[in-house]
């Protein structure tokens, strides 16, 4: 086989190489930006990265539109803060039981709603999305409702915890690249574009959602987990819709089926919603026009525009 | 000997009995072809073989094992393979890819798709857009590499579904010479078309179904000549008196 012919691992070694340099650029910025503030702004756009990153598997790439990316944080986050507060897991453990809390949540209503097709996954990944925000908020006797609940924290420093969030990020673009690149990324793909002819050719279609939906959820819930000892506190706003609007915007204007794409609009958007604030609360209708137009006229998003300059080709 | 034997399948559309009691046997190593007027219940029958529909009543069994109902995946892994009518490619992969994909699928290695790939992409003609995506080869370019992903491992059976339709004669020459090929080397086909003389030309038996049902098997050509199978084509007011009538188009 020529080098070049294994097109889709020569463009994913391409789009890594891209990351892993966006990676570097984020690894730098401490050097540079030294406010609290601006700094944890920066740490929580890396949180939004590693959300978009497996929104992108499961819609990019399986072409499995959830719509409770921000949801499955939250119980990520709630694992953490409820091992912690009721039993004194230690973090050690807590972080890693969210990710299989997630993962076996996702399996759940993976098993429910994934032999199903079109629209019924968004609706009843949405229709979770809510009635988790709302059972959490709800339940004040065990998860303290809308009040929230204190998390223990991984250390002080708030660029120890940058740090502490890049690895998070690398580790999880090194998983799904070596994920992608293997059988499962091709079958992903070919559920993607074309579930009935995937079956025709041996494919075991179910399955193949299963898997990105759960690996997925147990990398939303790695995040939120994370995200909820950096800020000490976990509350049903964590899994709020808007948080999952933010970021499938991200993956639109970044770039789909893309891993520079998905970390490059993490950050873009995250920033420009921070620099929108200062405008009133209208970033979600900035953001829903930005989508709009990028789907209709930038379909590979931003990294599609960039990608195709530096490779010297067409968009 | 008998690879596939269908007996008796039956499936209802509502109140429509699309396919009624429907039976034949495909052979190891022949070229069968199944024909019929637009409706006739064609591509129903090959959707219940290929298990994209779940029969009502009745069964197909492979060489004695009853394999009626399977998913389409399982009986891809046994190498029961399908074409479609509407090319089934995965568009935003690259023709090669779309055939390592296949190979995967079947349980190969990596390595070894590619290998299989090469060889395919040069004998379907497909070497100059090997690298473009799938969604922007013609209509004829993706029939070529359904042929290519159906056969990058060996099936057991190729349902072919009206792989000639409104595809250019070069390429329709480079199809039927690649089943030529691969029927020499004892590939069993199920050929759907519209198209006589690829019929006549390729296939040693037919299955003519009309409104549902069977209506005559045999030889193919004196299926052709069959009286039923004339009226169902053309009507009865078109067979004229004189030659006895047939179907096959002298090429």
């Amino acid at each position: 086989m020529k080098p070049t012919a294994n097109l889709w691992q020569h463009r994913l070694r391409f789009d890594m190489r891209a990351a892993l340099v966006i990676c570097g650029l984020i690894a730098l910025v401490p050097l540079f930006v030294t406010g609290p503030y601006a700094l944890g702004i920066i740490l929580v756009s890396v949180y939004f990265a590693i959300l978009a990153l497996a929104w992108n598997l499961l819609a990019g790439y399986t072409g499995q539109f959830s719509l409770a990316p921000a949801a499955f944080a939250m119980i990520g986050g709630y694992t953490t803060a409820l091992l912690d507060f009721y039993w004194k897991v230690p973090l050690a453990l807590g972080i890693p039981a969210a990710v299989v809390v997630a993962a076996l949540f996702g399996l759940f209503l993976g098993k429910l709603v994934l032999n199903l097709s079109g629209p019924y996954l968004s609706l009843t990944t949405l229709a979770f999305a809510e009635i988790a925000r709302v059972v959490i908020g709800n339940s004040h006797e065990f998860t303290r409702g809308d009040q929230g609940m204190h998390v223990a924290t991984l250390m002080q420093s708030r660029v120890g915890y940058y740090y502490v969030f890049l690895a998070a990020l690398v580790a999880v673009l090194v998983f799904l690249y070596w994920l992608l690149k293997g059988r499962l990324g091709r079958f992903m793909m070919a559920v993607r574009d074309d579930p009935v002819g995937a079956e025709s050719r041996g494919i075991d279609v179910v399955r193949t959602k299963m898997i990105a939906f759960c690996v997925s959820c147990a990398i939303c819930g790695l995040a939120g987990s994370l995200y909820g000892t950096f800020s000490q506190l976990v509350s049903p706003e964590l899994g709020l819709l808007q948080q999952t609007g933010l970021v499938l915007s991200m993956v639109v204007i970044g770039g789909t089926s893309s891993l520079s794409g998905a970390i490059l609009g993490a950050i873009l958007v995250y920033l420009g919603s921070e620099w929108l604030r200062g405008f009133g609360d209208i970033q979600i209708i900035v953001f829903a026009l930005l989508v709009i137009l990028f789907a209709r006229y930038v379909p590979g998003g931003l990294w599609g525009l960039i990608a195709a300059r530096l490779q010297g080709r067409k968009p | 000997m008998s690879l596939l034997t269908i007996e008796g399948l039956l499936r209802r559309f509502g109140g429509v009995a699309a396919v009624d009691d429907v039976s034949f046997e495909l052979r190891e190593g022949e070229i069968l072809g199944l024909i019929g007027p637009n409706g006739s219940g064609k591509t129903t029958v090959l959707n219940m073989l290929s298990g994209f529909l779940p029969p009502h009543a009745g069964k197909v069994l492979m060489r004695g094992e009853d394999i009626t109902g399977l998913p389409p995946d399982r009986l891809a892994q046994r190498g029961v393979l399908r074409m479609f009518q509407m090319t089934r490619v995965f568009a935003r992969m690259s023709a090669f890819d779309n055939l390592l994909a296949a190979g995967m699928a079947r349980g190969l290695s990596e390595a070894e798709s590619g290998k299989r790939a090469q060889a395919l992409v040069e004998e379907l003609t497909l070497e100059p857009v090997q690298y473009l995506d799938a969604g922007q080869l013609s209509g004829g370019q993706r029939k070529l590499l359904e042929f290519g992903m159906c056969f990058i491992e060996p099936p057991l059976v190729a349902m072919l579904d009206e792989p000639f339709a409104a595809v250019h004669p070069v390429m329709r020459e480079v199809m039927a010479q690649f089943i030529r090929s691969r029927h020499a080397q004892g590939f069993t086909f199920l050929l759907v078309s519209h198209d006589m003389p690829i019929i006549v030309d390729l296939c040693q038996r037919a299955v003519c179904m009309n409104a549902g049902r069977v209506i005559a098997a045999g030889d193919i050509h004196s299926v052709l000549k069959n009286h039923d199978v004339i009226e169902a084509y053309l009507g009865e007011s078109q067979q004229g008196e004189g030659e006895p009538p047939s179907l096959e188009v002298h090429r």
